[in-house]
């Protein structure tokens, strides 16, 4: 009995082996177009990871022997106020950025199906993507000239309806809506055209089903469109969610040192202690620390969802 | 009654339509207003944009600013830097990521499913996450300071390689089987039967890829400090974000600081009419990244 048991399993064994190797020579010339982003992503994606991490339970010398630090370095972040700071500012301004981004983009769509006028469609398409080529740094750019406190346009404007101009760029009153505003300006386009293209599938028959019940167009939009498009709201919000957790570049370009308690994020404060102060453990366990940050709200996006789904 | 109704709704429905035009202008103006603005702010003279009015056609129409972004601020170093970076970039890039696309798009091999997770777990990973690690990994690769350093950031991709893998899948299985009869090997099979006809998959993430090199920013800031070797948004942003926040030696005027942007949003500008229906696929196929 054993015995044939025994000759099962090892039969097995040889067979899963052999295919294994069989499959490797009857597909050779795949496995070697692979092994290029194998090593790639071993080498600049698992590796350093990895090493974020054990560097994170060391007291990291940058020259000589690293001695091993265990969780001290979690603990600390547990009472670094500037860390808490700048996982708030992350949570305000992402949380905006997520919110009035996701309204514009389907307020938008919504509004440009109604304009039955192709060509006037296409233009405002084009003209509300372009927004999303450009790099933070040109979007700052035009937007400290535009808001200047002296000779901006706004401030001009404001001037002449008799107000106070205000420095938009240092003011820690204005700088998370100023925040909201560019990243909903840069964005509306693209997601925008998005939920555009996700409202071409939705079946014309159900609008038709509608008319001939005699909903009108307000509650056809409230009843046929806008849950055609939760599908596609899903994961727009859901990378929309992660990208606002791992903000940098926005942060690093309009920070200075008058509005620094409302616009440093963690990926900046992890730029900070690891790059410019050197402290290398440190900001390895900041950065550990969000990356799990990053997958439980993922994960309870995730839950929600599903929740709702039923 | 019923026809009174009719005719009020159809009324209603008019008044919303010029309403909604309305305010869809409202929105294109405020995106082309900025745009006009520093368009004609960079054009204007010295003093011409320096004037407290609100500009929306040149001032004294000169390219003094242009001169200085030359001159002084010296920036065709990194607008060079700036053009090496996206080209090699970008060709690596897509070659790279189509090869790995194209051979994840093969149905037929034991490891497909290793390997198609073994990358879409990388994105998860993400350049901010990893940047001390790969500070370090880069040190020890002497690409430190070294325009190699941003060339190599993100050189694949499991955005790209998934959407070429996609792109690869959607072609009839037959076409390639026909070649392959016909006795040719798997890279004749890429270059003569798939690659023509994934043009337009090839299209898009060039130029997905050509947009998001050159404006790169975050590589540079991480690793390089050697002023020669900065690239144009590390330069602009010490241009038209620090020159301006902080009282610094030399006082840059307005013109020049408009003249930097309009540099650096020109060639988007340039090849995003022309080319609009590929970013449109693009973004049909997938989704984006911060």
């Amino acid at each position: 009995m054993t015995h044939i048991d025994l000759k099962v399993k090892e039969s097995k064994k040889i067979s899963f082996w052999g295919s294994v190797i069989s499959d490797f020579k009857r597909n050779q010339s795949i496995y070697a177009l692979l092994i290029p982003a194998f090593i790639f992503c071993i080498l600049f994606y698992y590796y350093p990871l990895f090493r974020g991490f054990i560097i994170s339970i060391q007291d990291y010398a940058l020259i000589g022997e690293s001695s091993w630090a265990g969780l001290t370095h979690y603990k600390e972040i547990l009472t670094d106020m500037d860390f808490w700071r700048s996982l708030k500012n992350t949570l305000v301004i992402g949380g905006g950025n997520l919110f009035f981004g996701f309204i514009i983009q389907v307020l938008l769509a919504l509004l440009l199906n109604e304009v039955m006028q192709n060509k006037l469609k296409r233009f405002v398409q084009t003209i509300i993507y372009t927004p999303n080529l450009f790099s933070w740094v040109a979007i700052s750019g035009i937007f400290i000239s535009i808001l200047a406190p002296d000779i901006g346009m706004v401030n001009m404007a404001l001037k002449q309806m008799g107000l106070d101009t205000i420095n938009f760029m240092t003011s820690e009153k204005w700088i998370t809506a100023i925040f909201w505003f560019l990243n909903t300006w840069k964005t509306a386009g693209y997601g925008c055209i998005i939920y555009l293209a996700a409202l071409t599938n939705i079946d014309p028959c159900l609008y038709e089903a509608a008319r001939i019940d005699g909903a009108g167009r307000l509650k056809q939009v409230l009843h046929i469109t806008i849950p055609g498009l939760y599908p596609t709201m899903k994961v727009v919000l859901m990378l929309n969610l992660i990208a606002s957790l791992r903000m940098f570049s926005q942060s690093f370009i309009l920070t200075n040192p008058s509005v620094v308690d409302k616009t440093e994020v963690v990926m900046t404060y992890t730029y900070k202690l690891g790059l410019q102060n050197f402290r290398m453990d440190y900001a390895s366990a900041v950065a550990v620390v969000m990356l799990g940050i990053i997958g439980v709200l993922t994960l309870f996006y995730q839950f929600v969802v599903k929740k709702t789904e039923r | 009654m019923n026809i009174q109704s009719q005719i009020d709704r159809t009324k209603g429905r008019q008044i919303f339509e010029i309403v909604n035009i309305l305010f869809l202008f409202l929105v294109v103006a405020s995106m082309v207003i900025p745009l006009l603005n520093t368009f004609a702010l960079s054009f204007s003279s010295d003093m011409g944009s320096m004037s407290p009015t609100i500009v929306l056609w040149p001032k004294e129409f000169s390219i003094e600013g242009y001169v200085t972004l030359f001159e002084q601020v010296k920036i065709a170093k990194p607008i060079i830097n700036n053009i090496v970076v996206t080209i090699a970039g970008t060709f690596l890039h897509v070659s790279l990521c189509t090869l790995t696309g194209y051979a994840l798009s093969k149905e037929d091999f034991g490891a497909k499913r290793f390997f198609v997770a073994f990358i879409l777990i990388t994105m998860m990973v993400p350049l901010q996450n990893i940047m001390i690690p790969l500070y370090l990994l880069y040190k020890q690769l002497h690409l430190i300071n070294s325009l190699w350093a941003i060339i190599v950031t993100n050189m694949i991709t499991g955005y790209t390689v998934m959407l070429m893998k996609n792109f690869f899948e959607s072609i009839p299985k037959s076409l390639g089987e026909a070649a392959y009869i016909d006795g040719a090997k798997e890279l004749d099979l890429l270059f003569r039967v798939y690659l023509p006809l994934a043009k337009p998959g090839l299209a898009t993430v060039t130029l997905f890829q050509f947009v998001e090199k050159w404006n790169h920013f975050m590589e540079s800031v991480i690793f390089i400090s050697d002023p020669k070797k900065y690239t144009l948004q590390v330069a602009l942003k010490g241009l038209v974000v620090d020159s301006d926040a902080s009282s610094s030696a030399t006082f840059i005027t307005k013109n020049a600081q408009m003249a930097g942007v309009v540099i650096a949003i020109i060639p988007l500008l340039l090849i995003y009419p022309f080319l609009q229906r590929y970013f449109l696929s693009g973004l049909m196929l997938g989704s984006t990244k911060g």
